[in-house]
């Protein structure tokens, strides 16, 4: 969401120039130039007629403000959800500030489960609150492989400088067949 | 340009000073270039907007009563009080599109702005100056960072402004790098040497920790 924040920001900013540069070129040309014919630059005469022949209970009108709302809680979801996503680490001194993504964790989690050999695959999911791991082990891998699993997750966050430390979740699917 | 940075490691066994509150502000808004302001005017302009299309909506289904519902969009009352006093609307209607557009235009030129890439001024004596540019100062960070055990690959620039100069340091991370070793010598070795030779007493930094590509290997031996 940050990427679609960096692109929309210039174009919101775009938008209102343009409305403000038309309304000052229209309204100076209506007042020095009261003889011209209709707008400028913009037909608002015809605007006009169209909307002095709408009543607010129009269907038009409210299919438009229904999409002008729905358009405005799509810009607030935006602006919202592109936030960072960084993990912050405890840094050696107070004017240093360290970061990682959760990608990263999610690596280092990833790399630390499959060092089992109980454990065929694994796909992790990473946050600043939550690491989730859904390993794939072979059907003969041993009943608390769980456990282990966990303990070595745990392991890992206790080596990494979190500065919060997010909690473990572990499942175990067995896979069919012969190792 | 070659900054010399193999002197003035003697800094790094000074005892820790508490650090300026403002220093530490700098050096989390190091970490990467703000989307704050681009964020609240987007959230304002949605709100703007979802307040309006909620408003119309409810007074097109009556809810603010029926005769003003049936009542048309561009109403012969509010049409009267604008005639009624034609200079005063004609100026405000100017007023209100130049702020708009003055607004809009500053707004663009912030979000599409390359970040500033300050450059350190030393002072070198009565009549000398000696400039540091950004990619000196970032080069010979990132290079003596990637002599640092654990630590693949590394990349420095100095941010903010030239008054107020912070580091923005990414490093890429061998897997089996022992994360607390790498910041703790980053913070001895290379960071109290970059101070020392741009002879900055309060250099914030921001560190992104990246973990290096594995090599791929081949199929084939």
């Amino acid at each position: 969401m940050r990427a679609v924040l960096r692109v929309l920001a210039p174009l919101l900013g775009i938008v209102l120039a343009t409305v403000g540069v038309l309304v000052v070129i229209e309204v100076v040309a209506a007042w020095v130039l009261p003889e011209q014919e209709g707008g400028l630059l913009v037909p608002w005469p015809e605007w006009g007629m169209v909307l002095a022949g709408l009543s607010w209970n129009d269907i038009l009108v409210r299919g438009t403000a229904i999409g002008v709302g729905v358009v405005g809680l799509l810009l607030v979801l935006v602006a919202l959800t592109a936030r960072r996503a960084d993990l912050r680490l405890v840094a050696p001194s107070d004017d240093m500030t360290v970061t990682t993504s959760p990608r990263v964790l999610a690596r280092l989690v990833g790399t630390r489960v499959r060092a089992s050999d109980d454990v065929l695959s694994a796909s992790v999911t990473a946050s600043e609150r939550r690491v989730a791991v859904t390993a794939q082990a072979w059907d003969d891998a041993p009943d608390e492989l769980r456990e282990t699993l966990v303990d070595r997750v745990q392991e890992l966050l206790t080596e990494l400088p979190l500065r919060r430390t997010p909690r473990v979740a572990v499942s175990v699917q067995e896979r069919e067949g012969v190792r | 340009m070659t900054v010399d940075m193999s002197k003035g490691g003697d800094r790094a066994a000074e005892p820790a000073a508490p650090v300026d509150p403002r220093v530490r502000r700098r050096s989390r808004s190091a970490v990467a270039r703000s989307a704050g302001g681009d964020r609240w005017l987007t959230v304002l302009i949605g709100l703007v907007l979802l307040l309006a299309g909620v408003g119309v909506a409810l007074l097109s289904y009556g809810v603010f009563g029926t005769g003003r519902a049936s009542r048309p969009l561009l109403d012969p009352i509010m049409l009267d009080i604008v005639a009624a006093e034609p200079l005063l609307w004609r100026s405000v209607a100017i007023v209100g599109g130049v702020l708009l557009a003055v607004f809009g235009l500053t707004w663009v030129a912030r979000s599409v702005r390359p970040e500033p890439r300050p450059d350190v001024v030393l002072n070198g004596g009565a009549d000398t100056t000696i400039r540091v540019s950004s990619a000196a100062a970032g080069e010979a960070v990132a290079s003596q960072a990637e002599t640092l055990p654990g630590v693949a690959r590394a990349r420095a620039r100095l941010v903010g402004s030239a008054a107020a100069p912070a580091l923005r340091v990414t490093l890429w991370l061998a897997d089996d790098a022992d994360v607390r070793a790498v910041l703790a010598q980053l913070h001895d070795e290379v960071l109290a040497t970059a101070r020392a030779a741009l002879d900055l007493r309060a250099l914030p930094v921001a560190v992104r920790l990246e973990l290096e590509r594995p090599q791929p290997t081949p199929r084939v031996a």
